[in-house]
């Protein structure tokens, strides 16, 4: 066999894998994606996007021209381009959006999506003022498109396994939800140089100007005023807290620390707090019961139990007092630890996957795109979520207890 | 990865230094959490969990990943294979709790263990296993992947100079510090001692480093060290160290065990006609990983070596 015979068996060898491969894959309806704002997290979706079979990148539409390339990288081949989030729109070639763009720009674009009928996966936070978000909600419901909110722990395995048991009562009546989100960095991206004007800085670093931001209590702070939320079922009614900046003094006009408590109804509430100079804890979420705790991170959730305090009359048993109260024979067991915090371990909640959370969360959209379910992070829940990061948002500079308004469209 | 990064950079300003560094660091998160075996929500433990089943579509990045892994098994007849999670648990190095596998216990990872065992279909974005039970192992190139990444965000930031390093075992020369032809990095001679064997100056380059040091137990009196014979299902025996220079730093790495396993002449074999403008050193023994009779070769390695760490 010469060289160039070899070279064709090989091929036709190849080709004949490549074809029993993809028999044997079951046959999916394709989903063509556009993509408005390709920055690191539109990015990050994109990646998670492609990790679901049938799914293709169409189209994307950025006004800052190096994402153009970063895409192409991305995605493994040259995708079509513009600043024109309309001229995005206008092409039949897309069956569904991802918004990835800045807070400020998600009312334009999103209510444009829906204008144009496209199914849309929008990141969080839906939308930046009160207005935006109730004018997302009205143009969502009345077109009657799909969306899913960026909300991606509804769909981790281990989180909706926690919540679950939560709601089945397992840590009692959960009273208290704390939320973290602590890191060591000052949050901001490179900027090219020169940059005279700023402009670059501001469209790079719109994150750290209130203008453009909510700042930490919206770009970290909305997964966790959502996971409270879910917990409780329903939004928060009002909110109070405070901001500062503490460290970084490079001109930037949101906090670089938050803390602010939501008040949801029957006293509960959620403790937010988001610093960026310490990152001891991390990303972490509590939910307090009254009998026990729950502990969901990135990456699994705990269960912590407290000590059993029982006041309910019981037959002696060997390890616990017994006292004789005005004549009725009680029984009480305690084990005393004083005030100490328990260090010890948790059970670990076991679930049959670990699927990346945002890999889950757009899987389940492109499963919804093609009509094989509804969708459960919907636009109902980023507007709960929204609004409370909208009213927290100016609510941590007055430092004035602030009321959340509710939904104007009720859910169906 | 587990490894500690590090990086030098020269910058206009500690605020746009601070701000690239952020910006790398973030990178090798990002690359972690594609790459790790020991996480279970990372893609390739995704990968290991399903494709045993049937196709897994993965995204470019993952599938140009896995595309460089079956590159270096296929030009190295097997010398590096990232099949090895299975023989890797088995021998303890997963975790750190080493151990020695019965050679049935071995021969029935035979089954599970093999580059020719994992297919790639680019077009449709898929990675099948033709064997379920096979396990990836990043540990061979991840390394040098997440610093070949972390380098392209460096180049887009527009630094000029810097040094990246992963654990010092791949290290990235970016241009050169002021008024320097590159960066100068030692590679220091076999343990126990550690002194220089050679001093090596990179400009945008990477070199890798593997030796026994990183990661090993012993048992019996015998050291076993973590980089895997593939063929033999064992660790390597015989050789105490090997360097190599390539432009990129995930060929570096994976260049690193491929030489590591095969014998001397072999690698340069192995270089000449896969890899021909990298550098090598490679340090050898005759005896199982002893020092005292360490013999050096080297491939365009172009600096000096100290040869009295080295027999004639």
């Amino acid at each position: 066999m010469d060289r160039r015979h070899f070279l064709q068996s090989a091929s036709a060898a190849a080709l004949a894998s490549t074809t029993m491969a993809r028999a044997a894959t079951p046959a999916v309806k394709p989903v063509r994606l556009g993509v408005i704002g390709a920055g690191s997290r539109g990015q990050e979706d994109l990646r998670q996007f492609l990790r679901v079979p049938g799914v293709s990148v169409e189209a994307i539409c950025d006004i800052y021209p190096p994402r153009y390339e970063q895409v192409n990288r991305l995605v493994g081949k040259q995708i079509p381009n513009t600043t024109d989030h309309k001229e995005l729109l206008a092409r039949n070639d897309i069956d569904a959006v991802l918004i990835a763009s800045p807070v400020g720009c998600h009312a334009e674009h999103v209510i444009a999506s829906a204008q144009a009928g496209k199914a849309i996966y929008g990141e969080k936070a839906l939308g930046f003022t009160v207005d935006d978000n109730h004018n997302i909600l009205a143009a969502v419901t009345s077109s009657k498109v799909l969306f899913q909110i960026g909300h991606e722990y509804r769909y981790a395995s281990w989180a909706q396994e926690a919540i679950r048991r939560v709601h089945a009562g397992e840590i009692g009546t959960p009273t208290h939800c704390y939320a973290y989100w602590h890191r060591n960095g000052d949050w901001r991206r490179t900027v090219p140089s020169p940059d005279p004007d700023k402009k670059l800085e501001h469209l790079i670093n719109w994150r750290l100007y209130r203008e453009t931001s909510g700042g930490l209590g919206t770009e970290l702070g909305s997964h966790h005023i959502d996971m409270a939320n879910w917990v409780f079922g329903e939004q928060p009614t009002s909110v109070i807290g405070t901001n500062s900046i503490c460290r970084y003094r490079d001109g930037r006009t949101v906090g670089d620390n938050v803390q602010a408590v939501f008040s949801y109804s029957q006293g509960r509430r959620l403790v937010f707090s988001s610093i960026t100079d310490n990152a001891k804890l991390g990303c972490e979420f509590w939910i307090y019961g009254t009998e026990g705790s729950v502990q969901i991170t990135i990456e699994d959730a705990y269960f912590f139990y407290e000590n059993k305090k029982s006041n309910a009359p019981s037959a002696d048993k060997a390890n616990s007092k017994t006292v004789v109260e005005r004549g009725v024979v009680t029984g009480a067991s305690y084990s005393t630890q004083g005030e100490m915090p328990y260090r010890g371990p948790g059970e670990k909640v076991v679930t049959a996957t670990s699927e990346d959370p945002t890999l889950a969360s757009v899987r389940s959209f492109i499963g919804a795109v093609r009509g094989e379910h509804s969708i459960f992070a919907d636009v109902h829940c980023g507007f709960r979520a929204a609004i409370a990061c909208s009213v927290a948002h100016d609510a941590v500079f007055t430092e004035e207890k602030t009321a959340i308004p509710a939904t104007k469209i009720p859910q169906v | 990865m587990g490894t500690d990064f590090t990086l030098y950079l020269y910058s206009a300003s500690p605020s746009a230094a601070a701000a690239a560094s952020q910006e790398v660091f973030d990178e090798v998160d990002r690359i972690e959490q594609l790459l790790s075996n020991y996480r279970d929500s990372s893609e390739l433990s995704r990968i290991n969990q399903n494709a045993g089943n049937g196709s897994v579509t993965t995204d470019p990045e993952m599938l140009d990943f896995l595309q460089q892994s079956l590159h270096w098994s296929e030009v190295s007849n097997g010398a590096f294979d990232i099949t090895v999670g299975r023989l890797m648990k088995a021998w303890g190095f997963f975790r750190h709790s080493g151990r020695v596998p019965s050679d049935a216990e071995l021969e029935q990872l035979r089954a599970v263990t093999g580059w020719q065992k994992m297919k790639l279909d680019p077009a449709a974005r898929t990675v099948q296993f033709t064997t379920p039970g096979i396990e990836l192992d990043p540990g061979g190139i991840g390394k040098g992947f997440a610093v070949d990444a972390a380098v392209r965000i460096l180049r887009a930031d527009h630094i000029s100079a810097a040094m990246l390093s992963a654990g010092s075992s791949t290290v990235y020369a970016l241009g050169a510090p002021p008024h320097q032809a590159g960066w100068r990095v030692v590679v220091p001679g076999p343990l126990p001692s550690r002194r220089t064997l050679s001093v090596i100056t990179l400009r945008d380059t990477s070199l890798s480093s593997a030796d026994c040091s990183q990661k090993n137990f012993t048992l019996g009196g015998h050291l076993y060290c973590h980089i895997m014979n593939p063929q033999t299902m064992r660790p390597v025996e015989g050789v105490i160290q090997v360097s190599i220079v390539n432009p990129s730093a995930t060929a570096s790495d994976a260049l690193s065990n491929v030489i590591f396993v095969q014998t001397s002449a072999q690698s340069v074999a192995t270089l000449k006609a896969s890899a021909p403008d990298s550098r090598a050193l490679i340090v050898t023994s005759k005896a199982s990983g002893d020092a005292v009779d360490a013999r050096c070769t080297t491939y365009r390695w172009g600096s000096p070596v100290d040869s009295t760490h080295c027999l004639p």
